[in-house]
């Protein structure tokens, strides 16, 4: 099972992965450091010793001469006890002395004191104008850091060039390199500590107000739906904002569900009153045609009780978000036929005219077909409460569409939207429930179409369409 | 050319013949010594005087161990430390051989296979140089830490004896001269009786001789007033030797009154059998050197080596050599006659110990060791010219440096500031 990723966690490998690294690399800097610290501290000893030899370098019996001084010698060794060897070359690279024969230095100096030299870190003896050259080598399993100067004997004839090399073994240099390293290492410690401190300390207090609005939602009474009102910083207030966006939305929904439940109480309240009052008027006489008209009226109004409870009740069905139609495939244009033929006889009977407009051709979608018959009874219904004497179910192609067009009084531009809602009966003087264009508009959210209120061609009247934009077969 | 001179020497059968082999340094000798070696390395029976054999004997519980030394030390002189290492250690089977300094470097440089397990030497440079040169092992443990830093070279290079370089002389120099007790007094004797101490006096002579080279490299070192030395020995007509036993041999004859420079640890041997002669430490300054031990790189038996080294360093190894021996211990905690402790509590900072440091590597420089020679002739004839020069004056031979004896007697012997010689 996969552990929940922590945020802490997170942002804590983060920025300690990165800051380790950086870590690393400043060990490996301050090793390289310290080590070239060493040696050049090192080398000034290495200096020294060519110039003390080179000093003693003279011209006698043809031949280079040196009377070598014991102290050059003894300079280079340091209390580590260095390994010591020293060697002196003529011009032409011939053995002249030394303890060992150490190899030359192939860099070549490129004229004396020149830029080029500098650039190139060969260091410049300036008061002789020498050559000096340092390198770490490896003689005889011995490792050595060999230190050559170049110089020349200076005679009233005589111009000798002559090579002092000089080397020593590494043990004081690593000495000092690692008492150098010590001391950087002590440093760099104690400057990781204070950064993962400050880091732990940085990362909690970040994090802080994620817990401040966690102990707020928690805090909440769980029936209230009032905004949160906690300052938060900036990436968190738009978290803040949504959550109170989402909050408005669910005390809209709650109002709306609030009035429903009003409205359809009182909506089932006043027939079953009225039933209740004629019941009792009824009672009071004893003339059977009297009774027989009472228990007419109840049985029409009960009818239409019955007919607004059904309504009510596929209305809820079609507004649970969680039950989801069967689409299956049908035919727009049989199912637009056979809806009329079943409306023409009632609408026949009060001498409305109502038609139909479908091809012959079957034009397929995924639907439910007793919904769509549904809401095709409730826009012809509603067409012919508001006084429509002309009605038109006509179907087009492209998208498919299911409209119906009557000739009433149609709608004003800022009411079709609150038509949709249950209950609102945009039109005076009609005797509707109000819930047969909510009842359209669920079902046309049930088949993800969109559903559509405009004035007819001739700018009269009313037509509703259904597009189904998306699922065309 | 010396053949002739050393040749007598190796045959001779005093005591004194081992002692010239330890002093054998010179590039001249190597030669010689070649042909030593040579026959020798072919033979594997050597000269009973010259090798020493400790079987051994061993136990189920403790297999055997092989140990083979070599070194430039005269069997009679290192026999008491063998047998007390034999003594303590009887299951290591040890072989000593005696060579010189000179045989020693060079055997162990040109073999190379098989090696010795320790090499001990006087000649310090030599040891120096083969140790920097990366051919020792280092010995660990607590006495080798514990060992005085001055006695010892990175744990490779061990400084276990303490011999001081001394002057040796007859009863009549003294009757008729007075002993001289420092190199003071002896400039002042040789300026003022140059012509009485005429082929009387004897010191190394420092072209054939490694030692006598070495101990002019370090005087020369000291002080400049070592050249005035040199030339009021040259005015003497000073014999020149190649070896301690040599200068001792004639000392004891009677040959020779004074021998400047002899090695203590020979010279008090000699002496003490000897009631005619008498040794003096000089009281201004006085060389120490020391032998050195090493063990090879190459050694074949480095366990048996270390624990030999290690008992060489120990409190009771070195007490052997105190007591049974005139070599010196070196031991800071051993007190007593025979020891550096007591020879310093006797003279103090006149002490000069060769120092273990790459100074030595400039000693055995070649250009360096000409130039100091030529140096050195050339004081040591200063006086000798003007002798020939002017032969009628002959009787006068003594008088420069008796015109100058007066400047030095006003010196102390610590030697106040003073032009250099002329």
């Amino acid at each position: 099972m996969r552990r929940p990723t922590s945020l802490y966690r997170r942002l804590l490998s983060w920025l300690l992965l990165p800051l380790l690294g950086l870590g690393a690399l400043m060990l490996v800097q301050a090793y390289l450091d310290a080590r070239h610290t060493a040696d050049r501290a090192f080398d000034r000893l290495l200096e020294a010793a060519t110039l003390a030899i080179a000093d003693r370098v003279q011209w006698q019996d043809d031949q280079l001469w040196l009377d070598l001084p014991p102290a050059a010698l003894e300079m280079l060794a340091t209390d580590a006890e260095e390994r010591v060897f020293y060697a002196l070359y003529d011009g032409e690279g011939n053995f002249i002395t030394g303890n060992a024969r150490l190899p030359s230095d192939e860099r070549l100096d490129q004229g004396h004191g020149s830029l080029q030299d500098a650039l190139q870190g060969v260091p410049q003896d300036g008061t002789r104008g020498d050559t000096l050259l340092y390198r770490d080598i490896t003689w005889h399993a011995l490792s050595l850091r060999q230190g050559t100067r170049r110089s020349r004997l200076e005679d009233w004839s005589l111009q000798e060039h002559f090579e002092v090399r000089v080397a020593h073994t590494r043990e004081g240099r690593e000495a000092l390199t690692l008492r150098l390293l010590r001391g950087n290492l002590a440093y760099i410690g104690a400057m990781a500590a204070l950064a993962i401190a400050a880091l732990l300390v940085a990362i909690r207090s970040a994090l802080a107000p994620l817990t401040r609005l966690r102990n707020a939602i928690r805090s909440r009474d769980p029936r209230t739906l009032a905004p949160l009102e906690i300052p938060l910083p900036r990436e968190l207030a738009e978290l803040r904002e949504t959550v109170n966006d989402l909050l408005a939305r669910m005390r809209r929904v709650r109002a709306n569900q609030e009035r429903f439940i009003g409205d359809a109480s009182h909506q089932l309240r006043t027939p079953l009153a009225g039933l209740s009052t004629r019941a009792e008027l009824a009672l009071r006489q004893d003339d059977p045609a009297a009774w027989r008209s009472a228990l007419k009226a109840m049985q029409a109004t009960s009818a239409s009780t019955a007919r607004l409870a059904g309504q009510l009740l596929s209305l809820t069905r079609l507004d649970n978000p969680e039950a989801t139609p069967d689409l299956a495939p049908l035919d727009l244009n049989a199912l637009a036929r056979h809806a009329t033929r079943e409306a023409w006889t009632s609408c026949h009977r009060d001498g409305i005219d109502l038609g139909v407009e479908a091809e012959e051709t079957p034009l397929m979608i995924d639907g439910v077909a007793w919904q769509l018959e549904e809401a095709l009874n409730n826009l012809i219904d509603n067409a012919r409460r508001y006084g429509a004497r002309r009605i038109t179910v006509r179907v087009t192609d492209d998208p498919p569409t299911l409209a119906v067009e009557d000739d009433g009084p149609g709608i004003a531009k800022d009411q079709r939207l609150l038509v949709l809602r249950p209950f609102y009966r945009g039109r005076d003087g009609g005797e509707g429930s109000g819930l047969g264009l909510a009842i359209v508009d669920g079902i046309a959210r049930g088949h993800k179409a969109r559903l559509t209120l405009e004035p007819t061609v001739g700018d009269t009247g009313l037509r509703v369409a259904i597009h189904f934009t998306g699922d065309r077969q | 050319m010396n053949l002739s001179t050393r040749l007598p020497g190796t045959g001779a059968r005093r005591p004194a013949l081992t002692l010239m082999k330890s002093t054998l340094l010179t590039r001249g000798l190597l030669i010689i010594s070649l042909m030593i070696s040579g026959p020798l390395l072919g033979a594997t029976p050597f000269p009973d005087e010259e090798t020493l054999h400790f079987p051994a004997t061993t136990s189920p519980a403790q297999p055997l161990e092989r140990l083979t030394v070599h070194g430039a030390l005269d069997i009679p002189q290192i026999r008491p430390l063998l047998e007390d290492f034999h003594q303590r250690y009887p299951f290591i089977a040890l072989t000593y051989r005696n060579l010189t300094t000179l045989e020693l470097n060079h055997r162990f440089l040109a073999t190379q296979a098989p090696s010795a397990d320790v090499l001990i030497s006087s000649a310090m440079p030599w040891q120096y140089r083969l140790a920097n040169d990366g051919y020792a092992q280092p010995l660990t443990g607590a006495r080798a830490d514990a060992w005085p830093d001055w006695a010892r070279w990175r744990h490779e290079l061990f400084a276990v004896t303490f011999e001081p370089i001394v002057m040796v002389y007859r009863r009549e120099l003294a009757e008729r001269f007075g002993a001289p007790q420092s190199h003071a007094d002896l400039l002042d004797l040789l300026e003022e009786h140059s012509d009485a101490l005429r082929g009387r006096v004897v010191t190394y002579d420092p072209e054939k001789s490694g030692a006598g080279y070495s101990y002019a490299v370090e005087e020369a070192r000291l002080s400049p007033r070592y050249w005035e030395l040199v030339a009021a020995l040259g005015a003497t007509r000073a014999v020149l030797e190649e070896t301690t036993g040599a200068m001792l041999t004639g000392l004891e004859e009677g040959k020779y009154w004074l021998g400047y420079n002899l090695l203590g640890s020979y010279a008090e041997n000699v002496v003490a059998g000897n009631p005619e002669l008498e040794m003096v430490v000089p009281k201004d300054y006085a060389l120490v050197t020391q032998r050195l031990a090493l063990i090879p790189k190459r050694a074949q038996h480095p366990a048996a080596a270390q624990r030999f080294l290690d008992y060489l360093i120990s409190e009771q190894g070195q007490r052997v050599i105190a007591e049974r021996t005139k070599l010196g211990a070196v031991h800071p905690a051993l007190q007593g006659p025979g020891t550096a402790n007591a020879l310093r509590a006797r003279l103090g900072n006149a002490l000069r110990p060769i120092r273990l440091s790459p100074a030595l590597l400039a000693t055995l420089d070649d250009l360096k060791r000409r130039a100091l020679l030529a140096r050195w002739q050339r004081e040591f004839r200063r006086w000798q010219v003007t002798d020939e020069a002017s032969s009628p004056r002959a009787e006068d031979a003594g008088s420069p440096p008796n015109k100058r004896a007066p400047d030095a007697r006003a010196d102390d012997e610590a030697n106040a500031a003073r032009p250099n010689a002329p």
